[in-house]
């Protein structure tokens, strides 16, 4: 194993932390739990079909990006109309840069881990996570006070540019209070010639709370990409998640749900567009906890030329979680005959009265459609189009915040004009 | 119009046509009956250029030209239009977004303005109210969620919609209630003049009643065995197929 490039590189980012500081004994903890871990190997059971090797080969260096104005990049290639947003450059805070609602409060450490007495919530044994830990740039601190209702969704844009081997760890916690609701987007774009980015998201939903969650992974391709999303709802909380995956070379999700409180629910809807020699990883737990949940997953892929992916998504019902409800869904699109797609629907459940379903489907374009379309008078491509987009709409029907929803549709139109150029 | 001459053809290696010819002149309606597997379908699909069909002799002409090489595209913008025996749903297409789409596909292809969405709209709407379908249709994904009935008007109106020259109507009549075949029926009648031509395949008489052919054709083992005016169809009715089997 050669994990001594990240010692270097954490011994250097110790160098310039604040050795006082609550964050410090935070990331050391972190990391040497980190080496014993290792990343993860394809040995491991959630890691079968995603290869890891690319990370320890390359030799990333911390940003050395400062939680400064940006000045330097065009931003206008990172507008998006209607929303208000928060920026993270190459890992790092941009405060200047920057624009939020009253109704939500902003945080960097350490003013919020002091106020926790130097506890932050992690995933625990995560490799991932323990290395977002370790690495973290500068941390956010999301607060919805109890009873504000954001009408203008928040965006948290993540870019990445430079041509360094960089890695960026981006950390953000949201706590919403009760009875609050919020939309927020996670948007990562940029220009970086090479970038592991390791971003960590922690969502506290507090009863009656209500949260729209938009990602849009566009990354420059030659990006590595994964996220640790926790997410945990309490009494008759409701979450709802979409995610657009189409950057990145390697792009994992890692999604956990915890329906901690009788009565919350989630719906979490994914779209994973792929060409080349993407491979784009979703890999979901949703846990019941607690009785009278609701759960449902719906993942799509579309898989051009070499790529792959992978859905690995699982329903855990606890004993206590009766009257659970949840459906998992994965359909998947094949475009090409090289393209793979792994799929992997998983329940497991120890309740005895509950309401569960899953479905797993791959396929190439229904030909019998295409002539349909044809013999209208439609050429071969723009038929093609056509059914690509039919496959992926219903999922951008979830979504209830219309500019949103077009920026999405904008994004998919544009994805599928791209291919058809090749 | 359209002329297929000694048309040998079949699927996977399997041959079902020997030998077809007919001549459909313009304006004329021509009616070819058979059995389930004398060959109907696969003369429309053929017509109408699906993959998968081998064609092995004979040609395909229409309006003068052998359009065997051509994509199935390029033979619906020349006017031809197949109604499908089995219309396919296509989840997530929406209905109007695809008839637009077409339209205006065709409309180009003839040099035509395209049509912005009110004049499309204007255009879709009438046309709903000739087969009788409600306008929440437009919101529909393409055949999903219709019913038999609904999916074979739904073909009509995309004829209405696209005014081929020569109409394909491949078994339109099979799973209509007598309703519903009225309205399709009508559709035909309504749309039918002495510039279009159309070619219905039916194993039934009964569509018969509503529109009126000027030849009737029988298929069996891929070969039109016997040719001639409504009466063909009628004397079919009273002896079945066998006595031409042995003719």
């Amino acid at each position: 194993m050669t994990l001594a490039h990240y010692q270097t590189q954490f011994d250097q980012l110790l160098d310039r932390d604040d050795a006082h500081g609550p964050i410090h004994q935070i990331r050391k903890k972190a990391f040497s739990k980190f080496l014993e871990t290792g990343f993860p190997t394809q040995k491991w059971e959630d890691w079968r079909f995603t290869d890891l090797s690319h990370l320890e080969k390359q030799s990333y260096q911390i940003s050395d990006g400062l939680d400064d104005p940006l000045t330097t990049t065009d931003r206008s290639a990172y507008k998006m109309e209607g929303v208000e947003t928060i920026v993270i450059h190459n890992g790092h805070y941009q405060k200047a840069l920057s624009s939020h609602h009253d109704g939500i409060r902003v945080f960097t450490d350490p003013e919020y881990i002091n106020e926790r007495s130097g506890q932050i919530k992690t995933i625990e044994d995560d490799p991932f996570d323990l290395l977002n830990t370790a690495f973290m740039d500068s941390c956010l601190y999301l607060i919805i006070d109890r009873n504000i209702n954001l009408k203008i969704p928040v965006r948290i844009l993540v870019i990445s540019s430079g041509i360094d081997p960089i890695m960026v760890s981006p950390r953000v916690y949201v706590d919403m209070n009760e009875s609050s609701s919020a939309t927020l987007i996670e948007h990562y774009l940029g220009d970086a010639t090479s970038t592991f980015q390791n971003s960590s998201l922690f969502f506290s939903i507090a009863e009656n709370s209500h949260l729209d969650h938009i990602r849009i992974q566009s990354n420059p391709i030659s990006a590595h990409h994964v996220a640790n999303l926790d997410v945990s709802l309490y009494r008759n909380g409701q979450y709802n998640f979409f995610q657009l995956s189409q950057g990145s070379e390697l792009g994992r999700s890692n999604i956990r749900v915890n329906l901690k409180e009788e009565g919350s629910q989630c719906t979490l809807n994914g779209l994973s567009l792929s060409v080349g020699n993407q491979h784009l990883d979703n890999n979901i737990l949703v846990d019941h906890f607690a009785p009278n949940c609701t759960s449902s997953q719906n993942f799509k892929s579309i898989l051009e030329e070499n790529s792959s992916g992978v859905f690995n998504g699982k329903v855990t019902v606890r004993k206590d979680a009766q009257k659970t409800d949840a459906e998992q869904t994965n359909k998947n699109l094949l475009l090409s005959k090289k393209a793979v797609m792994n799929s992997n629907p998983q329940m497991e459940i120890y309740a005895d009265d509950v309401r569960c379903a899953h479905g797993s489907s791959t396929g190439e374009l229904d030909k019998d459609a295409l002539f349909y379309l044809r013999s209208r008078g439609l050429d071969a491509i723009t038929a093609r189009s056509l059914m690509i987009r039919g496959f992926a709409t219903e999922l951008l029907g979830s979504i209830k915040h219309e500019g949103i929803k077009n920026y999405l549709t904008k994004a998919l139109d544009t994805w599928i004009m791209e291919k058809n150029k090749k | 119009m359209l002329e297929i001459k000694n048309l040998h053809a079949g699927v996977k290696g399997k041959m079902i046509l020997h030998g077809v010819d007919l001549k459909i002149k313009q304006g004329e309606m021509h009616v070819i009956m058979g059995r389930n597997g004398s060959g109907k379908s696969t003369l429309s699909n053929v017509i109408t250029g699906r993959d998968g069909y081998e064609i092995t002799a004979g040609d395909i002409v229409y309006k003068g030209e052998s359009i065997l090489d051509w994509s199935p595209e390029n033979r619906a913008l020349a006017g031809i239009f197949m109604s499908f025996q089995y219309p396919v749903v296509i989840p997530g297409v929406n209905n109007t977004y695809f008839l637009k789409a077409a339209v205006n596909s065709k409309r180009k292809h003839n040099g035509e303005k395209e049509l912005d969405a009110a004049n499309f709209l204007k255009l879709i709407k009438e046309k709903l109210t000739e087969m009788d379908m409600e306008p929440e249709y437009l919101q529909r994904a393409v055949n999903e969620g219709f019913s038999g009935g609904e999916k074979k008007r739904n073909e009509i109106l995309q004829l209405l919609c696209l005014e081929p020259e020569l109409s394909i109507m491949d078994e339109t009549d099979s799973g209509l209630d007598i309703d519903a075949l009225k309205i399709v029926a009508k559709g035909i009648n309504k749309y039918r003049n002495e510039q279009r031509s159309f070619l219905v395949i039916t194993h039934y008489q009964r569509l018969l009643k509503y529109i009126h052919p000027d030849n009737v054709h029988v298929l069996i083992d891929g070969k039109i065995v016997r040719s001639g005016n409504k009466d063909l169809a009628i004397e079919l009715e009273e002896k079945g197929y066998r006595w031409l089997e042995s003719a």
